[in-house]
Order: C-alpha cells, then sequence, then structure tokens
C-alpha cells in the first residue's frame, strides 16, 4: 500500500503543478491591487474639471451609489469603453469621472492649459458618448494615489457610505460588467 | 620602464559615477531609507520592475510621496505600510507571511525535510544488519536440496 502510494507520488506532484502552471495562463497579474477596498473614500478636495470655482469633496459624492471611472484623452482603452459606459447611464448608473492627467510636471510644462484640456473632452465626449454626470480633475494624481490607481481605466464602486466595494483595473465590458459589478449592483439596491 | 608604469597607472582610475541626485534630503539617513524603499517597492503598472527602475508615471508618484514622507520623518515600515493600504501587498517586494501566502514559506523548508527523512528511512533499511543461524543454515541446505531434486527429475 504504502509502495504504490510512493509509486503515484511524482504523478501527483505532476498533476498539482499542472494544474497551479494552468490556472495561471488565464489569470489577470493586475487583479490583484485591492488595497483600499472595503474602506471608505479617502479624504479629497478636488476642481471639476469643466467649470471652475467649482470644487469636490468627497463629502459630497456621499448618498447615492456611484461608479467612479478613471480616465483621460490620451488614454485609448478609455476612449472605447466610453459607449458602454454611456448605455449604462441611460440604465441609471451614475458614473463619476476622475480625471487622471498624464504626465503633468510644472517644473517642465509651465503653466497648465485648462481650456486646451476642456475642448479635448468634450470634443471626445461629443464624439464617443458621454457617460458622466461630472468629473473631477486629478491634476497632480494626488486623490488617485490614495486610491491605489496605477494607470487608466480603472474604476471604483462606492456605495451610498462612500465605502469602496471593488476596485477594477481595466476596461468595462459588457463580460466585465455581468460578472463583476451587476451582482453587487442588485445587492445595493 | 617609466612609461610602461605610466600606462598601467592610466588602467588605475575610479570610475565616475555618473548618476545625479534627483532629491535632495535634510540627512544621509533619509537618503539611504529613501534609496532601500525605492528598490523595495514595486511600480504596479510595469509589474516586474521596482519604483527606482521605473519610469511609468504611477511609478514617477509613488517615488515623490516617498520622498515626502521620508522627509516628514516617516520610518521604513511606515512608508511600507502606507504604500500597502493603497495599493495592497502586491506593491512590496517582500511578502508578509499571511494564510495565502503561507504556503511559499512551508512549502520548500516541507520538502526538504520530507526529502531528508526519505533518505534518512532508506539508509536504515539498507543498513539492518543480517542474522544468520543454524537454524537458517538447516533450511537453507534444505532448499538446495529440493531444488536439485526438482531439477533432476
Amino acid at each position: 500500500m504504502n509502495r504504490k502510494l510512493l509509486a503515484i507520488a511524482p504523478l501527483l506532484v505532476f498533476a498539482f503543478v499542472c494544474v497551479f502552471l494552468y490556472q495561471g495562463l488565464f489569470a489577470n497579474p493586475r487583479e490583484i491591487q485591492t488595497g483600499r477596498i472595503g474602506h471608505e473614500m479617502p479624504a479629497f478636495t478636488l476642481p471639476d474639471l469643466m467649470q471652475d470655482n467649482k470644487q469636490w469633496t468627497n463629502e459630497a459624492l456621499k448618498g447615492e451609489v456611484y461608479l467612479l471611472n478613471v480616465w483621460g484623452t490620451w488614454c485609448p482603452t478609455c476612449l472605447a469603453e466610453l459607449g458602454y459606459l454611456t448605455k449604462l447611464r441611460e440604465q441609471g448608473v451614475k458614473i463619476i469621472g476622475l480625471y487622471y492627467v498624464q504626465g503633468y510636471d510644472a517644473d517642465f510644462d509651465g503653466p497648465f492649459d485648462m481650456q486646451a484640456l476642456r475642448t479635448e473632452v468634450q470634443d471626445m465626449l461629443e464624439r464617443a458618448g458621454n457617460p458622466y454626470q461630472f468629473n473631477i480633475l486629478d491634476l497632480h494624481r494626488t486623490l488617485s494615489l490614495d486610491l491605489g490607481v496605477s494607470g487608466a481605466p480603472e474604476t471604483f464602486l462606492i456605495d451610498k457610505n462612500g465605502t469602496i466595494l471593488l476596485h477594477h483595473t481595466g476596461d468595462i465590458n459588457p463580460r466585465v460588467w455581468r460578472s463583476k459589478f451587476a451582482p453587487m449592483m442588485q445587492e445595493l439596491k | 620602464m617609466k612609461w610602461l608604469l605610466f600606462s598601467l597607472s592610466l588602467l588605475l582610475t575610479t570610475s565616475a559615477l555618473a548618476q545625479t541626485d534627483r532629491y535632495v534630503f535634510d540627512t544621509d539617513e533619509q537618503a539611504v531609507r529613501f534609496e532601500e524603499l525605492t528598490k523595495e517597492l514595486r511600480c504596479p503598472k510595469c509589474q516586474n520592475q521596482n519604483i527606482a527602475d521605473s519610469d511609468a508615471i504611477v511609478a514617477k508618484d509613488l517615488r515623490e510621496r516617498v520622498v515626502e514622507l521620508v522627509k516628514e520623518g516617516n520610518t521604513k515600515d511606515e512608508v511600507i505600510d502606507y504604500m500597502i493600504d493603497r495599493y495592497g501587498y502586491f506593491v512590496h517586494y517582500d511578502p508578509p507571511v499571511t494564510p495565502a501566502t503561507l504556503v511559499l514559506w512551508v512549502l520548500p523548508v516541507l520538502i526538504v525535510i520530507v526529502g531528508f527523512g526519505f533518505i534518512v528511512i532508506r539508509q536504515r533499511k539498507a543498513s539492518v544488519k543480517q542474522t544468520w543461524s543454524n537454524q537458517d543454515e538447516v533450511l537453507l541446505n534444505k532448499l538446495i536440496e529440493q531444488n536439485k531434486r526438482q531439477e533432476q527429475s
């Protein structure tokens, strides 16, 4: 009996390694950044992207379930998901944009050209659809850092109390929505 | 001879470090802490680089935040915890012992123990002393006789 067990041990080890490596083939290495899940939205005060003199705070966003979508006009995947996000807006999902400015450095680039950015954003949203209630401008990517954002697009699901429930890295498409977001949205209703 | 010594001495020049310090710290200790941290923290975007090596925007942002935190007098562990709060355990190259990572720490030790155990057991079995009594001698002779008869018949 013992001998038999010993004889099949290498086979068992081999099978284990096979299973381990096989699931590694389909694992998404970007799925593991979950530092902020279960925590409250970090405190921030940031300007609106389109309006002068309008400031948004974490307190002001409380009270409703919403998606916080990190995006930028420089990001092709963000452009690709705008259409589907707009559909979601039409279905009644509240989506707030967090505009992630790509590598702006005051020391090199001089004063920030707000008007150029606004025109660019407006053009893109007119062409591809506008899923956003409004956009928050994260010029120095401080809120992004506090949220554990590593790039764009990324999307957070936040509940009425301002607690972060989901952090998705990558685009939102029907498949991702069905498997990840829809079940949670259902629960929140 | 003189020329030979001179040309040999040319080989003895020390290499100048071409890297300029982009961040200025109040104390050397802070600079060292920054250096260590940027090597241990992993870039969340380009996943096989630390934030010292990576040119991704997020790595630059993290470096700058590390500078701020170090200048504020945070210890190394405090900075690491700050980053783990935001980016998860993933951001540190030295994973802590948790139920999920336990296998990483236990498995190698286990393999070594099992391997040595196997060797020891084999060794013991192989070195068991053979005993040989008169009775065995009689039995052996009997068996040989039987065998012979079988062959003859």
